[in-house]
């Protein structure tokens, strides 16, 4: 036998080796969501949602962009606008919001697992910010990715705004997709908190986004009743905050000029506020030992 | 590593804990108790899971209600529940815990790896939870408690489910981690035979308070001796252990037999022997486990 033989594999034992700071365990929770809600390192049928969705999404930034290259000669303001591909896609918006949420949150309770993280370094804020981070995330690659990718792909076809406005304009992009993906995120997440039937709590989602949108919009065309009640409208408030970010005009909706835009930035930040709330209060005193 | 002192918990108008008073120290403790004693409550009290409504509690020196992540980062748990996340394989939901309990990637690998191996499940590691059985299961959530190397590791009611194989097979995987790796381990049962073949220590919970506390060598140390059964002639037998100068009493169907002499176990073979009678019961006089829990629970 050599005398330099050595032993490498000597099985489980203690570890004395470094630790990370608890910013790790939130970023690897967060991936860890990021990876499951979008179907990754699972089985086909966890993928076909997601990918449905982002291909609602970005489907009509691809035909844009083809159009553009195929005709060639489009004039820059026959281009789709920013804020009217954040209308476009506000349905694609709100299914995304009603998938991805509860099944970041909603497994967990059911599961048990809640209870195996807040055993550890992990504390319920903690917690809820590696979900909010990880839903945030997700909802970011369809309220930014199809604007960035519009926008790149225009420039580089010839159709873009120019060296000049492109930071300008990446700054209204990106103010937009985070203002957009933080009210849906919000507002999926408090819905999520209340139940752990991922089921319910997609479609208490979908209701909780367009019913009032639907209930106020009748009402203030039939009754009279005032603009403002708009601002309860989640699906109005993200279109018009698009709009205004970007300078432009809807095509077929009469622009709801008496609400200021500080108005309607304050309907996005109530909301977000709102669904934080009630996400950080339900979690506050939810039984998370079984 | 543990210490209550007045700890209460109530649920509405139902105290589930009224002031327990304990201190639990190394090795191997049994935390013994039948269904809605308070065990389950008093660990999640000791994880910080729950809020305590009056006492004080410290875990590894410190509340755990305000632990700091250093602590919470050295207690592993296993819960008493089998439902996991059914899609994961069991690699990766250890693995993602021991990242949870702040080991770098690198090492939560190779130590998701190794306890895998240690708890018997190296060749299944890659298998999806929702496909192993109880067994597995439990030992899957053996391998979490303990990937990160913690402190101290919770266990509750870690042999529920198991067929009479198994459940040894994981007594003697607990006994062996708290023996060769120099952690903690405080396991939730209602199995005396249990607790009593791998603790060190017990505490027996009843309604809500601690009613014996101490290791399993104190509870068992009591009069020495011996305690004889026979079929008949009790009498004779006495009789015959006095006459060969033994310390002999007769107690209630059996004779219980002093500690002078040091030849007490022969002279009992041979009297017995020698009157032919049928010896039922030869074993030394002290407390087993059953005697105290059930001593405790009338």
């Amino acid at each position: 036998m050599s005398g330099d033989a050595r032993l490498f594999d000597l099985g489980y034992r203690a570890y004395d080796g470094p630790r990370e700071r608890p910013a790790y365990a939130v970023a690897s929770l967060a991936v860890f969501t990021v990876r499951r809600v979008l179907g990754l390192g699972r089985g086909a049928r966890h993928k076909v949602l997601p990918a449905i969705t982002l291909a609602i999404a970005y489907l009509p930034a691809l035909g844009s962009v083809a159009f553009a290259v195929i005709v060639n000669d489009i004039a820059a303001g026959d281009l789709i606008g920013y804020g009217d591909y954040m209308f476009i896609i506000g349905s694609a918006l709100a299914l995304f919001a009603a998938l991805i949420a509860p099944e970041a949150l909603c497994p967990d309770r059911r599961s048990g697992m809640l209870g195996l993280y807040l055993s550890g370094p992990l504390d319920r804020t903690r917690y809820l910010v590696a979900k909010g981070s990880a839903v945030l995330a997700v909802m970011l690659l369809i309220t930014l990715g199809p604007l960035i990718f519009m926008l790149l792909a225009f420039e580089l076809a010839g159709f873009g705004p120019g060296a000049a406005e492109l930071p300008n304009l990446l700054l209204r992009i990106f103010a937009t997709g985070v203002a957009t993906a933080l009210l849906y995120a919000a507002l999926a997440m408090a819905v999520s908190s209340l139940t752990t039937r991922r089921a319910a709590a997609a479609v208490g989602v979908i209701l909780l986004i367009f019913v009032p949108a639907n209930v106020v919009r009748a009402a203030i065309e039939s009754t009279g009743a005032p603009d403002e009640l708009d601002l309860l409208s989640s699906p109005f408030v993200a279109a018009e905050l698009a709009y205004r970010i970007f300078g432009e005009t809807p095509d077929d909706v009469e622009p709801v000029t008496r609400l200021s835009t500080w108005l309607v930035a304050g309907g996005v930040a109530a909301a977000v506020a709102a669904g934080a709330l009630v996400c950080w209060l339900r979690y506050r005193r939810l039984e998370a030992f079984r | 590593m543990i210490s209550a002192r007045g700890v209460v918990k109530r649920y509405g108008r139902t105290t589930a804990l009224a002031g327990i008073d304990v201190e639990i120290g190394s090795g191997v403790t049994g935390l013994l108790g039948s269904n809605g004693a308070g065990k389950t409550t008093f660990i999640s009290l000791v994880l910080g899971l729950r809020s305590r409504d009056a006492g004080e509690l410290t875990v590894l020196g410190q509340d755990p209600a305000t632990a700091g992540i250093a602590v919470r980062a050295r207690i592993g748990y296993a819960p008493e529940h089998h439902d996991l996340p059914a899609e994961l394989t069991a690699t990766e939901l250890v693995r993602h815990l021991a990242e949870q309990h702040l080991l770098p990637r690198r090492a939560a690998v190779q130590r998701t790896n190794d306890a895998l191996w240690l708890v018997g499940l190296g060749e299944e590691r890659f298998r999806a939870v929702s496909t192993m059985s109880t067994g597995q299961r439990q030992r899957v959530k053996l391998a979490a408690a303990i990937a990160h190397d913690p402190k101290l590791v919770l266990l509750d009611e870690p042999t529920d489910g198991l067929d009479p194989m198994q459940r040894v097979e994981m007594l003697s995987l607990i006994r062996r981690i708290g023996t060769e790796f120099g952690m903690q381990i405080l396991i939730s049962s209602h199995h005396l035979e249990e607790v009593e073949r791998i603790c060190d220590s017990v505490v027996i919970v009843e309604g809500g308070e601690v009613v014996h506390a101490g290791t399993l060598a104190g509870l068992r140390s009591g009069p020495e001796g011996l305690v004889v059964e026979v079929d008949e002639r009790m009498g004779e037998l006495v009789s015959l252990l006095a006459g060969r100068g033994l310390e002999v009493t007769a107690d209630e169907g059996r004779i219980l037999v002093g500690a002078g002499s040091p030849d007490a176990h022969d002279a009992v073979r041979d009297a017995v022997a020698e009157l032919g009678v049928g010896l039922r019961r030869l074993e030394p006089r002290g407390r087993t486990l059953e005697d105290v829990y059930l001593g405790e629970e009338s």
